[in-house]
């Protein structure tokens, strides 16, 4: 508002709309010096990353629901290859390819096996399609929040968050390579972000890294799969009509099952830091 | 006649000493800038602060070292202080910059990396230099081990540094594959 104007208007007005135009310059002022007070209190406080917008909370339940549909499916006939398998080293078949019933015990094997394909082919491209998008939100997020709106020092300091003596908030288990279910860790994925109006920016930002780098692999993983899905279904096709059982069959029936259900062995454990106490912590006037 | 004679060889010969002992001061050497040889930390500082005011300040970086070496031999929170202090000083008499100061002091005694400092988006700036920045934190981290953990016995501390070059690794490269996606 214009104080000289209003001054202005007052001489012309009569007293009483004078005192009330009076107090509207008083009460605007009293705004202003609000605003300008709450705008000093903006720039003080750190900024809030976003980087998990409702988009990408709701792309990260989708790919966590596909997952689950896609295991379903292939759990059985996974089981089934699983016995197939057992019942043709049971009945010593190794060695013993020309004998008529381990011939029909491979052909059944055979079969199972394209069906497992079939069912990864089938299933695969959505799977390929929501990993992607979740993969492509965060990608975008990650390039805005951090990689143009930060400068090294200051995602430091957010790694850190506020008061970097304090030990960091118990981070999520890193990087989703750990023996776990897909479905179960999209899952997980999607918990953390769902309740990361609870969380602090530093761990969102290694969440958000995480769960990034892990799409970027799977989605990798998931290109190459489907490509040698086609080449495995033709070999396995010329194979029925020799009823053997490759190396390489067992060996692609083994890489999915470590995909889909994960692979105990794998886990790492990290050694936690050992108990020290901080609370008389020397605080330098250098510090930075 | 000879009254003259002997005035000139005095003469000559006096010459001949001056000459002599000028030669002499200037071949004296400059001072010796040893390093301290207390064991004791506070005496140790004391010794490095005197042989600064004498000249040796070229030699600063080897008595940081030194004192450091000394401070490993009885690590101790209070240590932290000490340094602090000493580089406060340092900057008080003009012998290092606010700036070489605080970068002397974060190096080994904060949780932040200054390896980590920049003024440009981290896109532009960081990405590009990815490797060299992880190297730095890396030799900036084991000077943290020796100045947390050896000297100050912040074992809470020096940990939480390890954690966040860890966390920095991880984000940067998600930071970096998501910033070169857009190339």
């Amino acid at each position: 508002m214009n104080v000289f104007r209003t001054r202005r208007l007052a001489r012309i007005l009569p007293a009483r709309y004078a005192f009330a135009i009076k107090r509207m310059t008083g009460i605007a002022l009293l705004i202003s010096l609000l605003a300008s007070a709450h705008a000093y209190a903006a720039t003080t406080q750190a900024p809030t990353i976003r980087l998990f917008p409702t988009t990408v909370v709701e792309d990260l339940r989708q790919t966590s629901s596909v997952a689950k549909e896609m295991e379903t499916g292939l759990q059985e006939v996974i089981g089934r290859l699983d016995q197939q398998q057992q019942l043709y080293q049971q009945s010593k078949c190794d060695g013993a390819e020309n004998d008529p019933g381990c011939q029909r015990l491979a052909k059944q094997l055979g079969a199972t096996y394209l069906d497992m394909l079939s069912i990864m082919e089938e299933r695969l491209p959505d799977m390929e399609h929501t990993v992607n998008n979740t993969r492509l939100s965060l990608e975008k997020r990650l390039r805005s929040e951090l990689g143009n709106k930060m400068t090294s020092w200051t995602l430091q300091e957010t790694l850190l968050g506020g008061n970097p003596q304090e030990s960091a908030a118990p981070s999520p288990t890193m990087r989703g390579r750990s023996g776990m279910r897909l479905s179960e860790r999209f899952k997980q994925y999607y918990q953390l972000v769902a309740s990361s109006s609870s969380q602090s920016d530093q761990s969102l930002a290694v969440l958000a890294s995480d769960i990034y780098l892990d799409m970027e692999e799977t989605s990798e993983l998931i290109a190459r799969t489907r490509e040698e899905i086609t080449r495995a279904t033709l070999i396995e096709q010329l194979n029925q009509s020799f009823g053997t059982i490759t190396p390489e069959m067992m060996e692609i029936v083994g890489g999915v099952k470590s995909i889909l259900f994960g692979d105990e062995s794998t886990q790492m454990q990290v050694a936690g830091p050992p108990p020290g106490s901080i609370e008389q912590a020397y605080r330098s006037p250098l510090e930075n | 006649m000879s009254n003259l004679k002997l005035t000139a060889i005095f003469k000559a010969a006096l010459l001949v000493a001056t000459a002599s002992l000028m030669l002499a001061s200037c071949a004296t050497p400059p001072p010796p800038c040893m390093g301290p040889t207390s064991k004791s930390l506070h005496y140790a500082v004391d010794e490095v602060k005197g042989r600064l005011m004498d000249g040796c300040i070229a030699s600063f970086d080897r008595y940081y070292d030194d004192l450091l070496t000394i401070a490993e031999g009885d690590p101790k929170p209070e240590n932290k202080r000490i340094f602090s202090e000493f580089l406060v000083w340092s900057g008080d008499q003009g012998l290092l910059s606010q700036r070489q100061a605080s970068d002397y002091y974060n190096r080994y005694f904060n949780i932040k990396f200054t390896s980590m400092q920049g003024d440009y988006n981290n896109c532009s700036h960081t990405c590009p230099r990815r490797d060299r920045v992880m190297l730095n934190m890396e030799r900036e981290l084991s000077d943290k081990e020796r100045g947390l953990l050896k000297v100050s016995q912040d074992s809470a501390g020096y940990y939480r540094a390890d954690e966040l070059y860890q966390e920095v690794e991880l984000v940067l490269e998600a930071t970096c594959t998501a910033c070169n996606a857009n190339r």
